[in-house]
């Protein structure tokens, strides 16, 4: 009989009925593996490079990103953002970090440049549901890029981390004037 | 990404409908889920939950049965892309040895085999002991292929042997060549037009699934139910035969297209009866209600085990355990399963045999309500046809009510898509 904890603790969410047991044959087939640690890191760096060399192949505008020096689980990340958003003219860069059960799990994702924003909190915490339960293994950094990308000109205000930006969207006039004064581009 | 860096793989060029959209890389053992979406059999093994339904990856249609691998697909690529297929089979056996779970090894001298055999392959379920002799179904379609493959593309039958040689490539191609005779609907035996793929991996046209009134969508094949309604197009699969084979795909097309009216007519009664007396039916929109239907019975739900005939994962209800099998991933069967066709072997490659004995577990809840009717011994469950449906979850009939709307409703679903 398979333990439920056996899943909250793994950190994959995977899990394997063969944990409480003595017996080696305890799980099952079907299941999601605990393998998913020795299951090499080799497979998910080869897929963060087929990833870098798609990012770098696709030109996309306004988003860039790419490994920090010797490690390509941790990268870096820029947006600008879009034209006819009060965000238009700023730039921001994220830094991602990579689970070792890459793409099953999603990365964490944070903004290193302070962003004045409903679903940012002032730790650069991003409030997004594909970086958390809705997060699915064929997502890529590109489409995480894209989605922050579109994520700025369109809050989800309800559910704010900064109640203030949030409360201040209404008036975008004076939101795009709040963006500017605190906008300090790193360097 | 589309160029394989590897030496000799150069000139194979991979199409990008078979690249899978969680490694990146050529589809290896690739799976075709309910939705038609194609991954490799790790990656969708590793992408599922184990505590709930799962979600497809691209479209996040739920499902919640763990199908077992495409054989037709599988072989396609290993023909088209030999030497890339190849290093991915030894970087995944690599891997395999590692973690010390096994994919399913196919026994097939895939190339150089008579169209026949190579048919039979073809037609062949995971299970490959259930073999239906479909051989002599295989017409007089030749087969381009042949001769080329000096056994080199042979799948490594046990794990332990190692893999001696790469594949010497064989330069002049003819490898690549697939005929029509690759791919061919189980059903029609024609060429497949909108390739639909059950939960056992058999493959047909979309036109050609039919099951009969009040019954389980039934692989004519194998047998084997499939548990979620019916599948959607594969999608990728199905442009490729396009391309591939333009003529016959469009004088399939038309033919269809008659058939199709007639169809059609038929189907609305086909299709609305109850489509499951065993299966879980699903369906996408019904995300929401299912979950919270599934926090309802995840009491019985045993987190994390999947059942090795038909893949349901978790188990909800009655798991049988094998207590002979010695592979680490163990050898388990859900209660319709273990009443019905324990014979197949396991997903994982588990060595099981029908002599070994299992031993029935229930989730600890499950045991405390203890209102579970299941005959243990053998034979009890009476298989299928208008028989009530309790074995997956043992008396209570509010279950089975929202079970028939589910089913109802993604039967409904189906309609849908066809009209498109």
């Amino acid at each position: 009989m398979t333990t439920i904890n056996g899943y909250s603790e793994t950190p994959q969410g995977y899990q394997d009925g063969n944990t409480p047991v003595p017996a080696p044959a305890i799980s099952t087939s079907k299941q999601p593996l605990t393998t998913a640690k020795t299951v090499d890191t080799q497979s998910v760096l080869k897929r963060l490079q087929s990833e870098l060399m798609a990012l770098m192949m696709s030109g996309d505008a306004g988003i860039s990103a790419f490994p920090e020096e010797d490690n390509i689980f941790c990268w870096k990340g820029t947006i600008t953002g879009s034209k006819d958003t009060v965000f238009e003219g700023t730039e921001y860069k994220l830094s991602f970090s990579f689970p070792t059960d890459y793409p099953f799990k999603p990365p964490k994702v944070k903004f290193e440049t302070g962003c004045f924003h409903p679903n940012v909190d002032v730790y650069g915490n991003i409030c997004l549901d594909i970086l958390q339960d809705k997060w699915s293994s064929a997502y890529d950094v590109r489409t995480i890029l894209l989605s922050i990308q579109s994520l700025l000109g369109e809050p989800n205000t309800s559910s704010p981390l900064n109640t203030q930006a949030a409360a201040l969207w209404i008036n975008q006039e004076e939101y795009r004037k709040m963006v500017e004064k605190l906008y300090k581009p790193s360097a | 990404m589309e160029d394989r860096p590897t030496d000799g793989a150069d000139s194979e060029e991979i199409s990008e409908g078979f690249l899978c959209c969680v490694c990146l890389e050529l589809l290896y053992k690739p799976i075709v889920l309910h939705c038609g979406h194609i991954s490799c059999f790790w990656c969708v093994h590793r992408s599922m939950s184990g505590r709930y339904e799962s979600h497809c990856p691209i479209c996040r249609h739920s499902y919640s049965h763990f199908p077992a691998i495409c054989q037709m697909l599988h072989f396609l690529l290993l023909k088209m892309y030999p030497v890339a297929y190849k290093i991915r089979e030894n970087e995944i056996l690599e891997q395999e040895k590692k973690s010390g779970y096994f994919s399913p090894q196919f026994d097939a001298h895939v190339c150089g085999l008579h169209s026949s055999q190579e048919l039979s392959q073809l037609g062949n379920p995971a299970h490959y002991s259930t073999t239906i002799s479909q051989s002599n179904t295989c017409s007089d379609e030749t087969i381009v292929l042949q001769k080329n493959c000096n056994g080199k593309l042979e799948v490594t039958r046990s794990v332990a042997v190692e893999e001696k040689n790469l594949p010497q490539y064989n330069p002049n191609g003819n490898c690549k060549q697939v005929s029509i005779a690759n791919v061919l609907c189980a059903a029609c035996k024609q060429l497949l037009f909108q390739p639909a793929v059950l939960n056992c991996g058999h493959v047909y046209c979309a036109t050609c699934i039919v099951s009969p009134a009040n019954e389980v969508l039934r692989c004519q094949v194998c047998q084997a139910l499939h548990p979620t309604g019916f599948p959607k197009v594969c999608l990728e699969f199905d442009h490729f035969l396009e391309d591939k084979f333009p003529k016959q795909y469009s004088v399939r097309k038309d033919a269809v297209k008659i058939q199709q009216v007639h169809f059609q007519h038929e189907s609305s009664t086909i299709r609305s009866t109850k489509a499951s007396e065993r299966g879980v039916n699903l369906s996408s929109e019904f995300i929401g209600e299912i979950l919270s239907w599934w926090s309802h019975h995840g009491s019985k739900a045993h987190f994390g085990v999947g059942c090795d005939s038909c893949g349901m994962l978790p188990i909800i209800g009655d798991r049988y355990k094998c207590k002979d099998c010695v592979e680490a991933i163990g050898f388990d069967l859900c209660g319709d399963c273990y009443n019905t066709c324990s014979k197949l072997p396991g997903r994982f490659n588990q060595q099981h045999t029908p002599e070994h004995k299992f031993q029935l577990l229930r989730s600890s809840h499950d045991v405390m309500l203890s209102q579970v009717t299941v005959q243990l011994e053998g034979g009890s469950s009476e298989n299928s046809e208008n028989s009530s449906p309790p074995s997956i979850f043992p008396g209570d009939s509010q279950e089975n009510a929202e079970n028939d709307l589910a089913a109802s409703i993604s039967s409904n679903d189906t309609l849908e898509y066809e009209h498109d």
